[in-house]
């Protein structure tokens, strides 16, 4: 090129030279301007951006976690009277058929959506053993090793039988904590003792424990295959618990339930029990929870919003006799405007990629945490959710100051102070 | 009543005529009546000419020159450049007439801070839609006429007061303009630096036959010029 080269200008020039604009690569140098002013003025922005990518990485972590957190707090809030647990039972009517769950029907309500566990039980009320001439009654189960899962039961003292137990068909038992303390004085004195019942001796390995253990205080439990070969009166396996998930899934569980069994054998007598109250409870205490939580990442991303506006429109100002001198130069009202808004999408993008990585960060802890291992596929649909929120939190918030920056008259700029 | 007419003392054959301004007027409305602050100013300047404007303060020299540079319309009158009627462009047209012909040099150098010499010429580049790669080149040679074209990457709040205008200089000359506009470009430099700048100026007008427009208070400015122009009370004579 050489400097002192005539120009021919005209009207038609000026015309073809604002149509073909300059493409591409224009916005590209303008994208990189805007980008460089951010990275030079980067202490200015770095309470937004902290601000934004907060509550970036609060709404990544939540929105991932959430399921693995209900779950969670399921199991925490089971004080709460085992809101997800769903009870189906076929009534024994003395005299008629009594109906009991065929292990196909069990394994199908295991596959409907949102259950956690299934296991059944079978039951001898009044049952009676004597202990150093002494005579106890109490109620006999006889249960599968899954039944500890269902209730979040432990052992308050020793073991609780577990599958090869049931496989084995032993003859232990696992008591109650009010029935061993009443025979043996203590919890810890139970262990090692033997019970006898209907002639036969069982081996006392464990003592109940657990939130809700009081319930099953004067309960002596069998397992389900030693208790069905040996105990003369107990019922067959008539009664089913049905753990689910979250308490979200209790309501269409229970409805999928009579379908399922009805489909597998028949149904004579059944009856579904859910504890609509305490799931009720449980569910207004995290509908608040949840409330709060989602309140709290909006309020931030607002505030982050409105700390954009704020900072945006004092860098208009700020800046504004670097509007007019590149309007002097020749920048198009259009060049301003897309400058100071790449400006705002920029602070809000890389704020939400902090937030993007800080969120990972949260949901890798907390997966550690609960043992939980969130889908990579709601990481990633957060992930794009959070993008595209930014994008609209930046050009909501920047559209305003551009456009007031854009619109500047060059006189007036020129001469601001 | 009118103002006498500016014109050229004398004219080579390259003197196109560049800058055609007549009967132009500014007139401000306030509260307490209306100022005016130009009256029917004539001037016409030619390819290679370097004209003056001097005056007192408030005389409405910097007025002039924003009109001259469509930074803020006349009330009447005709300015046309190179036979274009630049007043009646749209504010689209006006931007881009301003990238294509104009070239600025003000008085405060008004550089980008925290940003490179490259970067300062890069901007009026990037308006324009030069390509990347010619870019260097065009920097380069601008640079190279006011002897700055090794100081191409130096972060502009790293350079001399002199240095700063002679980067002013670069930028305004860096899209290749028919004309430029300077506001007291000595203004703020000493005795050295302004002599300095100043015979950039005469090579500018010399070398690339450039027309250019200086608005000075300073007589040493105005006696490098070829023709020297006095704005009083709104009125040009010269």
């Amino acid at each position: 090129m050489a400097i002192g080269k005539r120009k021919k200008i005209t009207l038609a020039e000026l015309d073809r030279i604002r149509r073909r604009g300059g493409g591409l690569m224009r916005y590209y140098d303008l994208v990189r301007v805007s980008v460089r002013e951010v990275v030079r003025k980067r202490r200015r922005y770095i309470g937004v951006m902290a601000s934004i990518a907060l509550g970036m990485a609060g709404f990544i972590v939540i929105i991932t976690m959430g399921n693995d957190l209900k779950k969670n707090f399921n199991n925490d809030l089971d004080l709460l009277g085992g809101a997800t647990i769903i009870n189906a039972m076929f009534e024994q009517p003395p005299l008629e058929r009594q109906e009991w769950f065929r292990e196909r029907t069990l394994q199908a309500i295991g596959r409907i959506p949102g259950v956690l566990d299934t296991t059944v039980v079978a039951l001898k009320a009044n049952t009676v053993t004597t202990w150093h001439d002494r005579l106890f009654g109490f109620n006999l189960v006889g249960c599968e090793a899954n039944y500890w899962k269902v209730f979040s039961f432990n052992a308050a003292a020793g073991r609780l039988f577990d599958e090869k137990d049931l496989e084995e068909g032993a003859r232990v038992c696992v008591v109650g904590t009010d029935l061993a303390r009443q025979i043996f004085g203590s919890d810890q004195k139970a262990l090692g003792q033997i019970l006898s019942l209907d002639d036969n001796l069982y081996t006392v390995i464990g003592v109940l424990g657990g939130l809700r253990a009081g319930d099953r205080g004067a309960f002596v439990f069998l397992p389900l295959s030693t208790a069905r070969a040996r105990v003369v009166g107990i019922s067959m396996p008539y009664s089913a618990y049905v753990r689910c998930a979250t308490w979200d899934d209790v309501a269409p569980v229970a409805g999928a339930i009579s379908g399922v069994i009805r489909a597998n054998q028949p149904d004579r007598g059944l009856r579904v029990n859910v504890a609509w109250e305490p799931l009720k409870q449980v569910q207004r205490i995290f509908w608040w929870v949840e409330l709060f939580i989602y309140s709290s990442i909006v309020a931030t991303m607002i505030l982050g919003g409105f700390g954009i506006w704020n900072i945006m429109m004092a860098t208009v100002t700020s800046r504004t006799r670097e509007i007019g001198l590149k309007k002097a130069m020749g920048a198009l009202d259009t060049d301003i405007l897309y400058q100071f808004l790449f400006e705002a999408l920029c602070v809000t993008l890389s704020s939400s990629v902090i937030g993007v990585i800080l969120g990972r960060i949260g949901i890798e802890y907390m997966g550690r945490m609960l043992g939980a291992n969130p889908p990579e596929g709601l990481f990633i649909f957060c992930l794009l959710l959070g993008l595209a929120f930014a994008a609209v939190l930046g050009v909501g918030a920047g559209l305003y100051p551009s456009i007031r920056a854009s619109r500047m008259q060059v006189v007036d700029a020129m001469r601001y102070e | 009543m009118p103002c006498a007419m500016s014109n050229p003392a004398e004219l080579s054959d390259d003197n196109e005529l560049v800058i055609d301004i007549n009967k132009l007027t500014k007139t401000y409305q306030t509260g307490a009546g209306d100022i005016s602050v130009l009256r029917d100013v004539n001037l016409h300047v030619h390819r290679g000419e370097m004209v003056a404007v001097m005056g007192p303060s408030g005389s409405g020299k910097s007025t002039l020159l924003f009109i001259l540079g469509l930074f803020q319309p006349a009330s009447t009158g005709e300015y046309r450049v190179s036979g274009v009627d630049v007043l009646s462009l749209t504010r689209d047209r006006q931007a881009i007439f301003r990238r294509e012909m104009l070239g600025f040099v003000f008085q405060t150098c008004d550089l980008l801070e925290n940003s490179t010499v490259y970067e300062n010429l890069e901007l009026p580049l990037i308006y324009a839609g030069v390509r990347r790669k010619e870019r260097p080149d065009r920097i380069r040679e601008a640079l190279r006429m006011v002897n700055l074209d090794h100081r191409v990457y130096q972060p502009s709040n790293r350079l001399s007061g002199g240095e700063r205008q002679r980067v002013s200089i670069a930028r305004a000359l860096v899209n290749d303009p028919e004309f430029i506009l300077a506001d007291e470009p000595t203004g703020q430099l000493d005795r050295e630096n302004s002599l300095r700048v100043l015979e950039y100026f005469t090579k500018i007008t010399e070398e690339a036959r450039m027309a250019m427009v200086v608005v000075t208070h300073d007589n040493m400015t105005a006696e490098y010029c070829t023709r020297k122009c006095v704005l009083t009370d709104g009125c040009l004579n010269g």
